[in-house]
């Protein structure tokens, strides 16, 4: 199968048409780290840096990548060394989102 | 012939591309080879002997240093508007070929390193920081490059020597670095430096510290470290106690230490392969010395035919090599953007290519690869320097990782849907936009050299029928099998597991930026070759590099070059007309005779 790029889409948000807020970011950037870590969500604390679970830099500058796939959000690549963990990034993306007319685009008109 | 030939300057000015700044660039490396004189002459004072002996001593060729004092080196690493002479990246390996084909101790300890160093000043650095750096560089000084830590390698971001920020603005420094080239006798370090306890990329700054401007008693020396290559280089450590230094010594903002590595990472990693190409043209030059003088089983080694497949295979890994090299220099101006992986990627390839090139070349100088000494001993100290000039700032494992977290995206969203990358990318003597390091992208948003790829062999066989001639049908085949090994690569890269953007990644990850890399090349060399004019004009007029312009511009260096890259691939591999290896061989016994480089220039020697 050859992988068709993906554009940015928004996931179901919980709720449906609930806006996407600090706890569903943070809920996805633990899934995320997790899969980056190779543990378990539940061992991964909101405030403990990144860099403290050894992910590395450059590993820290994808984030930013995923982000954009996922939420249409276009920040910077530094954007996981300024908020460098879980519970801060997902501040940041929240207001990003809320800044962005977030809620508009989460029942599915967001483009790309 | 050590200078354009006669009568060349009107038809380049004519043609209006940069021909005016080529002739600049010819002249320089002429007078440098000049200067230098020839390496294989044993009277010459400058000469490989003279060379290996102070390399046996463990010292740098002080008259070698005074020839390069007396040139000026130090302006090739310092801007122009800053009264030096740097203004293409690609340019810069060009010109230090001519110093790392002799010895690279000389080409990193008296040069390189300083560019190293000076790199962040010219990327973040203030008007008054640029000043003294282009000052004390161009009055023949020396600035050393102040990252390294035993206990972290490169994983700088744990580095623990600290700049603790006082009330007056300034800094205390607290700590030591080890195996820094230079440290004793450069005026200046540029430090990298823990500026905050958090963990993190945003606790690391980076200080210009001048030493005249430090209170006594502060600072000591380590001894120095004894190393098997590049052993005239003066690699040491220092250590600073509660030292303070002046607020203005911050280059670019406090925390943004990380953020400015990776930017000047960029510009050094792709520079530094270009420079040890001129190490990779010793060893072969070498082998081919002793392959034409060396009489076994009554007849010369260069007559058994594996000595001859060595030989033209070691060259073609050279234009391999500096297509790559070419590539990554000229990205940096051209491809901002996406320099951020190509720098990784010479890094990363270039070395290795020269490494097994080199074992190979070792197998045809036989029991005299062990020879330190005389004729050939050359070649063992290219051996011994080359694992050195490689580990240097980058590692292949740092490489490795700056690639493979970029992989998925890129995989996902710029192979087979960007644009590729512009023909001037490839121009081999091309003009280029401004050095602006500020505009390197930490992530790489593009890839036009991987995309050059998607449809090359219809591109080939459309717009280039005349020019591949009988390599036709085999270098079709060849840029097909280029073009599935990426799409290949696009898949397993887009479904890579998030676990293998780390430095967990699997071998398998590491695998993918291999065959990365190896893409990466052939659509250089691909490059390189779509853009070879024809040797002769339309209205007669005469290109000043006829020769190597047919060289370059005829199918066979490409199809060979292709060839290797697919069978590192394990790609199928198409069958070559039966006179590829003689053509190839008569332009490396011609360039050995005529004294002209092993390179996509085929610059004039002095011998």
């Amino acid at each position: 199968m050859v992988p068709q790029p993906i554009g940015a889409h928004v996931p179901e948000p919980p709720g449906r048409r609930a806006p996407l807020g600090e706890r569903e970011f943070a809920r996805w950037l633990t899934g995320r780290l997790a899969e980056f870590l190779g543990r378990s969500a539940e061992d991964i604390d909101p405030r403990t840096p990144f860099a403290e679970y050894g992910l590395d830099s450059v590993a820290a500058l994808s984030l930013y990548g995923d982000i954009e796939d996922e939420f249409a959000l276009y920040l910077e690549p530094t954007v996981a060394w300024d908020h460098p963990t879980v519970e801060a990034l997902a501040r940041c993306l929240a207001d990003e989102y809320a800044r962005s007319g977030g809620p508009a685009r989460a029942d599915g008109s967001a483009e790309v | 012939m050590l200078t354009p030939a006669e009568g060349t300057e009107s038809t380049w000015q004519a043609t209006g591309d940069g021909a005016e700044e080529e002739l600049r660039i010819q002249h320089r490396i002429a007078d440098l080879e000049r200067r230098f004189g020839d390496p294989y002459d044993p009277d010459n004072p400058l000469g490989i002997t003279a060379l290996l002996d102070a390399d046996e001593r463990g010292e740098l060729l002080a008259e070698a240093e005074d020839v390069l004092a007396g040139f000026q080196l130090n302006a090739e690493f310092v801007p122009r508007e800053w009264g030096g002479r740097l203004e293409r990246v690609d340019t810069m390996g060009r010109v230090l070929r001519a110093v790392f084909r002799r010895d690279a101790s000389l080409g990193l300890g008296y040069g390189a390193t300083s560019f190293l160093a000076a790199i962040a000043v010219w990327a973040a650095g203030t008007g008054e920081q640029r000043r003294r750096v282009a000052e004390l560089l161009l009055g023949g000084g020396r600035l050393a490059i102040a990252y390294h830590e035993l206990a972290h390698g490169n994983d700088f971001v744990r580095n623990e020597f600290r700049a603790t920020p006082t009330a007056d603005g300034g800094f205390l420094l607290d700590g030591v670095k080890q195996v820094i080239n230079n440290v004793v006798r450069a005026e200046a370090l540029v430090l990298f430096s823990r500026t905050d306890d958090a963990a993190g990329s945003r606790s690391h700054s980076v200080l210009l510290v001048e030493k005249d401007r430090l209170p006594e008693g502060r600072l000591r020396y380590l001894p120095r470290y004894a190393t098997v290559g590049v052993r005239g280089c003066q690699n040491a450590g220092i250590e600073f106690t509660g030292c303070p230094v002046p607020g203005d010594a911050l280059v670019g903002e406090l925390g943004d230490g990380v953020e400015l590595a990776l930017r000047s990472f960029q510009i050094t990693r792709s520079v530094v392969p270009s420079m040890i190409l001129g190490g990779g043209d010793t060893a072969l030059r070498t082998a081919v010395s002793f392959a034409l003088n060396r009489q076994l089983y009554q007849r010369s080694v260069l007559e058994i035919p594996h000595a001859r497949a060595t030989l033209v295979g070691a060259f073609t890994d050279l234009l391999i090599c500096d297509c790559l090299a070419l590539a990554a220099t000229r990205a940096v101006h051209l491809l901002p953007a996406e320099t951020s992986v190509y720098a990784a990627a010479v890094k990363y390839l270039l070395p290795k290519l020269l490494t097994e090139t080199t074992y190979d070349l070792s197998v045809v100088l036989g029991a005299n690869f062990y020879v330190r000494g005389g004729e050939y001993g050359a070649f063992q100290k290219h051996v011994r320097d080359l694992p050195m000039i490689s580990l240097g700032h980058a590692g292949t494992a740092a490489c490795q990782a700056t690639i493979i977290p970029q992989l998925p995206r890129l995989a996902r969203t710029a192979w087979f849907t960007g644009p590729p990358a512009p023909d001037g990318l490839f121009r081999i003597r091309g003009p280029l936009p401004p050095l602006d390091p500020a505009r390197l992208e930490l992530v790489a948003t593009a890839d036009g050299l991987a995309c050059s790829l998607a449809g090359a062999a219809d591109e080939l066989a459309d717009a280039y029928g005349e020019r591949t001639g009988g390599y036709g049908e085999a270098l079709a085949a060849l840029a097909g099998e280029l073009e599935a090994e990426l799409r290949g690569l696009q898949e397993e890269c887009a479904a890579m597991p998030a676990k293998d953007r780390t430095v967990l990644a699997s071998p398998r990850a590491y695998a993918g930026a291999d065959r990365y890399a190896l893409l990466l090349a052939a659509a250089a060399c691909l490059g390189v070759w779509r853009n070879q004019r024809p040797a002769r004009g339309p209205d007669g007029e005469q290109d000043p590099h006829a020769a190597s312009t047919d060289f370059l511009a005829s199918p066979v260096w490409l199809t060979v070059a292709l060839t290797r890259i697919a069978k590192r691939l394990g790609r199928p591999l198409p069958k070559l007309p039966a006179d590829w290896e003689e053509h190839l061989l008569d332009e490396v016994l011609s360039r050995y005779h005529e004294a002209r480089s092993y390179d996509l220039y085929d610059t004039p020697l002095a011998g």
